[in-house]
């Protein structure tokens, strides 16, 4: 049976069961297949990019414009979002601010790799090569003969008016900063010369979808060249260039950014506590509950290369002196006095409530308001985050009141309230489903905090899904690691975060990557391959081919 | 000779009634576009930001609003600001985050506020959030910014570039004769020659242009709209700096003021002197920034450590901070309870005047960023904790107001970034540490 | 990769290999929701560090303790140093008043030198502030009232208080020393301008003072240890600034602020018995709290905090020390070197008969905190109501309940 989603959030949900199903299935229709014609970079991809191409001595200051979440992830939202005008001025300023760094006196040395014949008169040939160089990299493949020679004009033409030739490189390379072909992933059509009358997408497109899915960041040298080459149109290219991916330091950038977006840490960004209930819950907390996690993730799928499942009970973590404080437990941070705070890797017994994923601030506190928690709130995250379902939105009209009065002696936790609540029989429906996975996790106050009682009284986390009966915190990760959809959603979030759109559902190159994440007992490592060595990963999107049929 | 000194607030009114005052306000309705929000060409009206500085916080006891948002009551301590409580924001609960440094009294607060950061050498306060937010806005005006204090101490005044603080004008006087003095030049005169660096930008930009064929022709219909999108806003830049390189707008309802007679400001520690002061200099800021001489004014109405008194008392505000009980019954500390009454009636007053100035339909308050701030949350401790925040006015659309924001241990730093984001500064963050912030309050923001 | 690095960090395997049944415990009381309603359990340890440190004013009552009223605040104690250079009342007057009260010889070096320089030494000028004997006593009018806070050190009886909490007897000759000047006039949880600002420092900067206390059975009456320690780092402050609750602090090994104490726990009281107390500290706080017949008398809140009082008898020249090295603090420094010498009550110097010690009491609060041995070993658990449980009533502030105002049975 399909999980029947539902919607939460302690703003009640008064839905009768009909409507809730109804809304479900027809929410549950496959993906339409996105077009993507280009997929604008995001904020991550386009520091990340900056960092790798020029290297960490140029810092990428300035502001975005935000990036937009579809499908829960922002990578499928940059392949529909367009350009403002003021996020235009802001990458304009971001141009000018990076060519500038790269012309400094500090950093011209180590970063042009040329030197003009005299500083105060323009020098093509050294433009020139500066140009295409650093273009081949931003543009991700090899700019023409004419739009180098655009930019060596407006190099000269500038070094002519300032009499500062490193201005005229500034202005071209500002230029080239700015250009839709650096803020856009174009995916570009050639013909397919292994089958005839068909379309594929260029080497240059697949490298670049490669290296943004793996690295999040722009493909190197190494790819640009085999791209160049042909390679990756043949399996035993591209695996070669997967397999040199898979195994550089550089994949746990990119597993980071792709937990990042799925996990919404962007959320972090707006979250607050009320600093009077939850004291401990301080700025540098928030940081570190996202670095915690992240940490957590690394270690268990690239480092122990263990089963994905597993993140929700692995009792292996790590932690700061104020996560610890946090958390309530004690860790000796051995760093002297007035040093920054150190990361501790730490184990907890295996069946402590605050094992895995779901225990961890960066998941209970992110999906709580700041004053008290919500199960319902939590049960709509981890279906829509970790499950990949859809909660539809709560009616209006609803009647709080029973959730809201706090200081009605009858109802102390959150479950009492939940349960008065529950009883309009308009509610029930929806809510028996949502709130028992936020009630098994009441241990955790909205910063995070563990606790097992709520104004006095005993905190009650048993509760069953689908018949699958848990007492505790510990027991729910077990019973929800057992999810199929546990599995198949990191497959379709990873696939969506490397070509901004999801997968077919009925599909059989889909299905093969789904068996091979299978197969190797949901090895992260092994699902990436997957998905970048498919076909599937490749495929022009549908409209892009159909505006090329309708062309001839 | 009619000596002139600014030691009472009488003489001062005199002195601005006899002519010096006649600055016709605000800018002429005909040139602005229907609404008033534009310039009749269609360019709209810059933002403006007003700092303002009280010294030592706002008192002891519970002065945070028991609700945040709209319907929030003011507590006892802003309740005078009654009438204009539909334009103002107040943000409670922000603070500064010491970062296991110490706590300067009078400096490591307002650093945290007002640069992001704190550190205990004085050499490190650069950078303000005036000079920041004043960057992006000022434009040619003639003057980047104005620094003003009302006590008399030309150092009290908080905004710094990288070059460190900069010296406040201590004397309305004086400040007369920079705005309007010789140097003066009536907007309709003013010659106008066009700033090259402007100009190589826009023909630069240019070139990023010129490619919208190339790169439109290979895009599917569906997407086109949305590509189009970055070409559009690529026009709007462009437009943009095509308004720099024109004269702009002449402003006829600025008229040369003929200049006073008088002594530069003798310094003085009697509160009612500065307070004087205060609404003199207010009225010289009004139109200033009505004028477009200048779009950033900061004004601090005491130092820090405000060393105001009253007229045959030697205790100063500050000491009064430190040894005076805090009155069991009432919960606060009297006296210093008069002194924090005493500004916040002068910031009523200053933005009570803004508000009377009509700029198209709204009003030259609505029309700017009025942002009031402090060194400390609670005066007797010093701590910099709890924050009292004002921001009135909404920058011409920029802002909502009318507002409680409830920081709740927030860093206080998350206003002045709010404040940046608002103006329009392009940054993703402001501050270092544990005061820095990448989130603006959303709920102030339009 | 980046685990590599973790792994080389030994300590926290220590940890995590010793912390599981503490946090089994922690659960257990947690659960039962209290601390008095605990069946009877093995010996248990529980850590604090002291978030709150100052002298105990009484200032509620400066009517009664202070009548003549004659002391002033800062402008008074300059107008007094100013005259003591030669200006007459009404020039001093005048010139203290033109600045507001604050510190007139800021600006003036020559003045300030003038001020500071009018003490001797070996016949020659000298500062003040290292010669404080050496010029003359303003007399300060010290505290006449019934009422401090304290403990009996057997003082002479002429010079007891009576102390607010328990009624008793007590001597605290520092109090009456400094009750009546401006700067130690504060009802806490405000400390005593001076000490605010130095406790404020050295919360960023210098090692946390810790308290361990042992017994069979602490949330019974019963006997118990108290150990003293100094942490290795300063205290960690939460979002609101205080210092933060349930935080772990590693011991200092072979600390010269080891204190091992013994005392006992009566219906939520915990009162230490007199011994020997030694806490290394610094400026600009005190360099040290050194009590001979240190004691202590704390109240268990219901939210884990210890909150009362620290007592015995020290030195009252290092006391004063931290005025002298920072003079002008808005203290009257030289007032307060000579209301000490005179108030001074215990260790008469064998040749001169002037008393050395001067009996003291301090305010303190302590905070649940889990301490740890530099091996990683928790010896101390941190008993405490995490989050917005049962010690916070929603909407509104924590409840400082203290459980000795319930039932309890012996």
């Amino acid at each position: 049976m399909k999980f029947i989603l539902m919607r939460a959030a302690i703003t009640c949900l008064c839905l009768s069961w009909a409507w809730c199903l109804s809304v479900v299935t027809a929410m549950a229709a496959p993906d339409a297949q996105a077009s993507t014609t280009w997929i604008k970079l995001t904020t991550k991809q386009y520091q990340q990019s900056i960092r790798d191409i020029f290297g960490s001595s140029i810092v990428v200051t300035g502001r975005f414009e935000p990036d937009h979440r579809d499908q829960g992830l922002l990578a499928v939202g940059a392949s529909r979002a367009g350009v403002s005008d003021a996020g235009l001025e802001m990458y304009d300023g971001l141009a000018r601010n990076i060519s500038g760094q790269i012309v400094s006196e500090r950093n011209r040395t180590t970063l042009i790799p040329c030197s003009p014949k005299k500083t105060n008169v323009s020098d093509d040939a050294c433009a020139k090569r500066v140009i295409a160089d650093a273009g081949r990299l931003l543009f991700r493949r090899a700019l023409t003969k004419d739009e180098v020679q655009l930019q060596v004009d407006i190099a000269r033409n500038v070094t002519k008016a300032t009499g500062d030739f490193y201005d005229g490189l500034a202005a071209a390379l500002s230029n080239l900063l700015i250009s839709p072909d650096f803020l856009f992933r174009f995916q570009r059509l050639e013909a397919d010369r292994s089958h005839p009358g068909k379309y594929r997408l260029d080497g240059y497109s697949k490298a670049a979808n490669l290296s943004f899915f793996l690295w999040n960041s722009t493909p190197d040298d190494q790819l640009l060249a085999a791209a160049e080459r042909g390679e990756l149109h043949t399996a035993a290219g591209l695996q070669r260039q997967v397999d040199r991916l898979l195994s550089s330091p550089n994949l746990e950038t990119g597993v980071r950014a792709f937990f990042l977006d799925m996990l919404g840490f962007d959320k972090f960004e707006t979250l607050s506590k009320d600093a009077n209930f939850f004291p401990r819950f301080t700025v540098k907390v928030k940081e570190e509950a996202q670095e915690q996690t992240l940490r957590t993730i690394v270690d268990h799928l690239l480092v122990r290369q263990g089963d994905y499942r597993e993140l929700l009970t692995t009792p292996q973590t790590f932690l700061t002196a104020s996560l610890a404080a946090l958390y309530g437990l004690p860790l000796a941070d051995l760093t002297d006095n007035g040093q920054p705070d150190r990361w501790y890797p730490y184990r907890y017994a295996d069946d402590d409530p605050r094992v895995g994923l779901l225990a961890q601030a960066s998941f209970v506190a992110l999906h709580s308001p700041s004053g008290r928690t919500s199960p319902t709130d939590r049960g709509k995250a981890l279906r829509e985050v970790l499950l990949c379902q859809t909660v539809p939105p709560p009616p209006a009209n609803v009647e709080f009141q029973s959730l809201e009065d706090i200081s009605n002696p009858k109802f102390k936790t959150t479950r009492d309230r939940l349960t008065a609540h529950r009883s309009d029989a308009v509610c029930a429906g929806c809510h028996r489903i949502t709130d028992p996975i936020g009630l098994a996790l009441e241990n955790f106050d909205s910063s995070g905090g563990f606790r097992t009682t709520e104004n006095g009284a005993a905190i009650d986390t048993s509760g069953d899904i689908r018949g699958k009966k848990f007492d505790k915190p510990r027991e729910l990760y077990t019973v929800l690691s057992t999810e199929p959809s546990l599995t198949s959603c990191v497959a379709k979030r990873a696939y969506g975060f490397g070509t901004g759109r999801m997968p077919p559902e009925k599909d059989e190159h889909w299905a093969a990557i789904l068996e091979r994440f299978k197969s190797s007992n949901y090895n992260m490592v092994a699902l990436l391959e997957a998905i970048a060595t498919s076909d599937l990963f490749y495929s022009p999107p549908e409209k892009l081919l159909q505006a090329a049929a309708s062309k001839e | 000779m009619n000596k002139f000194k600014l030691t009472r607030r009488g003489v001062l009114r005199g002195m601005m009634a006899g002519g010096a005052c006649t600055v016709g306000l605000p800018l002429l309705d005909c040139l602005l576009d229907g609404n008033g929000l534009a310039y009749a060409d269609g360019s709209p009206i810059p933002p403006r930001l007003v700092t303002w500085f009280w010294g030592l916080g706002i008192g002891e006891g519970a002065w945070i609003p028991k609700t945040s948002g709209k319907d929030y009551e003011l507590p006892r301590q802003f309740k005078m600001l009654q009438p204009l409580k539909h334009k103002f924001n107040l943000f409670s609960g922000g603070q500064v985050f010491l970062e296991g440094g110490s706590n300067t009294t009078h400096f490591t607060g307002v650093q945290g506020l007002m640069t992001g950061k704190v550190s205990s050498a004085a050499s490190d306060y650069t950078r303000s959030l005036d000079t920041i937010i004043g960057d992006h806005i000022s434009g040619s005006t003639r003057f980047r910014s104005i620094e003003i204090a009302c006590d008399g101490n030309p150092t009290a005044c908080w905004s710094a570039r990288e070059t460190g603080r900069q010296p406040a004008e201590v004397s309305p006087v004086a400040l007369y004769a920079r705005l309007f003095g010789a140097e003066f030049k009536d907007p309709n005169a003013a010659e106008f020659t066009p700033d090259p660096a402007i100009v190589m930008r826009r023909s630069v930009l240019s070139a990023v242009s010129e490619q919208r064929l190339r790169i439109m022709k290979s895009v599917p219909a569906d997407d086109k709209a949305r590509l189009d999108s970055y070409f559009t806003s690529l026009r709007a830049l462009e437009q943009r700096l095509e308004i720099q390189m024109k004269k702009p707008e002449p402003l006829e309802a600025c008229t040369v003021p003929s200049a006073p007679q008088g002594d530069e400001a003798e310094p003085s520690t009697l509160a009612v002197d500065a307070m004087a002061r205060h609404e003199l200099f207010g009225e010289l800021v009004a139109h200033a920034l009505a004028c477009g001489q200048t779009r950033v004014v900061n004004m601090c109405i005491t130092q820090g450590m405000s060393g105001l008194r009253r007229e045959g008392d030697p205790t100063s505000h500050h000491t009064y901070t430190h040894e005076e009980p805090i009155d069991p019954q009432l919960g606060y500390q009297v006296n210093c309870a008069w002194f924090q009454d005493l500004y916040l009636n002068a910031l009523l007053q200053f933005a009570t005047k803004l508000d009377s100035i009509k700029e198209g339909d709204q009003t030259l308050l609505d029309r700017i960023v009025l942002f009031a701030y402090t060194d400390h949350g609670a005066p007797r401790l010093h701590s910099v904790l709890d924050y009292p925040v004002l921001i009135f006015g909404n920058g011409g659309g920029r802002f909502k107001t009318g507002l409680h924001i409830a920081g709740r241990g927030d860093p206080v730093t998350r206003v002045g970034f709010t404040l940046q984001q608002a103006m329009g500064v392009p940054a993703g963050d402001w501050g270092s540490g544990a005061n820095r912030v990448t989130a603006p309050y959303l709920e102030a923001m339009v | 990769m980046r685990r590599v690095a973790h792994l080389n960090t030994a300590s926290g395997h220590r940890v995590r290999n010793l912390d599981m049944r503490m946090v089994v415990s922690i659960t257990a009381i947690a659960i039962a929701n209290g601390l008095l309603i605990q069946p009877a359990v093995a010996a248990e340890t529980r850590g604090y560090v002291i978030n709150w440190f100052a002298t105990a004013t009484h200032s509620t009552a400066n009517k009664e303790n202070c009548p003549e009223d004659r002391n002033g605040g800062q402008a008074e104690f300059q107008i007094r140093n100013l005259m003591a250079v030669g200006f007459t009342k009404e020039e001093a007057t005048a010139k203290v008043f033109a600045k507001g009260g604050q510190e007139v010889a800021l600006e003036d070096k020559a003045l300030s030198e003038r001020i500071r320089m009018r003490g001797r030494s070996k016949g020659k000028p000298a500062s003040i502030y290292n010669y404080p004997d050496t010029v003359e006593d303003p007399n300060l009018e010290t505290v006449t009232g019934k009422y401090a806070y304290g403990f009996d050190l057997g003082g002479k009886p002429e010079n007891k208080f009576i102390d607010i909490d328990t009624g008793r007897k007590i001597d605290n000759q520092l109090w009456r020393a400094v009750g009546c000047t401006f700067s130690f006039n504060a009802v806490p949880p405000a400390r005593p301008y001076p000490e605010d600002l130095g406790w404020e420092a050295m919360l960023n900067s210098s090692p946390a003072w810790l308290i361990r206390v042992s017994g069979e059975d602490l949330n019974r009456n019963g006997k118990v240890t108290v150990i003293l320690d100094r942490a290795t780092r300063h205290p960690r402050r939460d979002a609101l600034s205080n210092v933060m609750s349930g935080a772990t602090y590693v011991i200092e090994p072979d600390s010269r602020s080891h204190n091992v104490l013994q005392g006992e726990i009566r219906d939520g009281v915990l009162t230490v018995f007199p011994g020997d107390i030694y806490l290394e500290a610094e400026l600009p706080f005190y360099t040290e709290i050194s009590l001979r017949k240190g004691q202590m008398r704390l109240k268990l809140e219901r939210d884990g905090r210890l909150v009362g009082y620290m007592g015995g008898i020290q030195d009252w020249r290092r006391w004063v020390y931290s005025f002298t090295a920072r003079p002008n603090n808005n203290a009257d420094t030289i007032g307060i070197f000579h209301a000490l010498r005179k108030m001074a009550d215990f260790d008469p110097d064998p040749v001169t008969g002037e008393n050395r010690a001067i009996s003291a009491t301090y305010r303190m609060e302590a905070v649940p905190a889990y301490l740890v041995e530099e091996n990683g070993a928790v010896v101390a658990n941190a008993v405490t109501t995490l989050g917005p449980a049962s010690s916070v009533a929603p909407g509104g502030q924590p409840r400082s309940e203290s459980i000795a105002s319930l039932k309890t049975d012996d």
